[in-house]
């Protein structure tokens, strides 16, 4: 149930109550008009990104920064501890 | 560990303080994600310079064939890669609150930085396409300098003959002539230091390459 509702919850917290006019960007160039199409949502989660001036966003974006170097620098360690293994067991073979 | 990798860890803290904490001019629509510039864009300089050590390394595995030269030239590609992850995935969040969007197709540099990601995703697919380590090495060296020297047309040639929401394009002021110099004083910094980390990831895929090659070729051939 608890998980239900809290899957629940955080769907939503990334749709946008408000509905965003699809913008056409296959056909059309928008660049002269992009301040208009600033909408940033009544979701939790585009409201907490855009409060505070959009300091959020950079908080976002070194976190991004910061879980992308750690998942693979994880990946690496656990690769080099593997091979670590390895040499240990050929060397005690030999 | 050597003493330049504590100097970036000091460095970078310094330069993810200031850029929190530097005082920058108001900027409408962008606010206060201007400071994603200390980030994103040297995300992608990280990127170029890996790709370049990649390219210097392939080519002098095609003179010399020494395999540490394709284990350095996959490893550089590797961390590019990261870093092009990176800056996609910054540019994708900071568009989607001020260009109102999480990607557009109108926007020529987003596109084909994706596209030269994909470029580098075919040379991965390449390098664990052969089991034999030379035929590896002397192709994937051939096809990562085909990589690497489509990166400017990507990145600067193309994106600059568009209309494009980043500056420096066509239709919009150059980089120079919107950035204020507040920005600079952590900007240039940023990039150095972010392309020191690089280094640094590089210097780690490197080693870990290397020990797997020493490591099979021990258990091939035992002394």
């Amino acid at each position: 149930m608890y998980i239900i509702q809290l899957l629940f919850i955080v769907s939503n917290m990334f749709q946008d109550s408000t509905e965003i006019i699809p913008i056409d960007t296959l056909s059309k160039v928008y660049s002269d008009k992009w301040i208009t199409t600033v909408n940033q949502g009544e979701g939790f989660f585009a409201s907490f990104m855009s409060s505070n001036n959009l300091i959020f966003v950079v908080l976002g974006v070194t976190l991004i920064i910061w879980t992308v170097l750690i998942v693979y620098l994880t990946r690496v360690d656990k690769r080099i501890t593997m091979l670590e293994n390895q040499l240990n067991h050929s060397s005690n073979e030999a | 560990m050597n003493l330049w990798k504590y100097l970036i860890i000091v460095w970078m803290s310094l330069v993810i303080i200031g850029g929190f904490l530097i005082q920058i001019p108001f900027i409408p629509v962008l606010e206060q994600t201007a400071r994603n510039l200390f980030f994103h864009v040297p995300m992608w300089m990280a990127m170029y310079t890996m790709f370049l050590i990649s390219f210097y390394h392939s080519i002098n595995y095609l003179r010399k064939a020494n395999w540490s030269d394709d284990i350095k030239a996959q490893a550089a590609a590797q961390t590019g890669f990261i870093f092009g992850i990176c800056g996609l995935m910054t540019g994708s969040l900071w568009a989607r609150f001020t260009w109102g969007t999480w990607w557009t197709f109108a926007e020529p540099k987003m596109n084909l930085a994706a596209l030269a990601l994909m470029i580098y995703v075919a040379y991965f697919m390449l390098r664990s396409a052969f089991d034999e380590p030379k035929k590896r090495a002397r192709i994937t060296a051939v096809y990562n300098i085909f990589a690497v020297s489509t990166i400017p047309f990507l990145l600067y040639v193309v994106p600059r003959q568009l209309t494009s929401l980043h500056p420096g394009a066509d239709g919009n002021p150059a980089f120079s002539e919107i950035t204020a110099a507040e920005l600079r004083f952590i900007l240039y910094p940023a990039m150095v230091g972010f392309i020191a980390l690089s280094c640094w990831v590089y210097n780690i895929t490197y080693r870990a390459y290397r020990v797997k090659y020493i490591s099979e070729q021990t258990i091939r051939n035992p002394l």
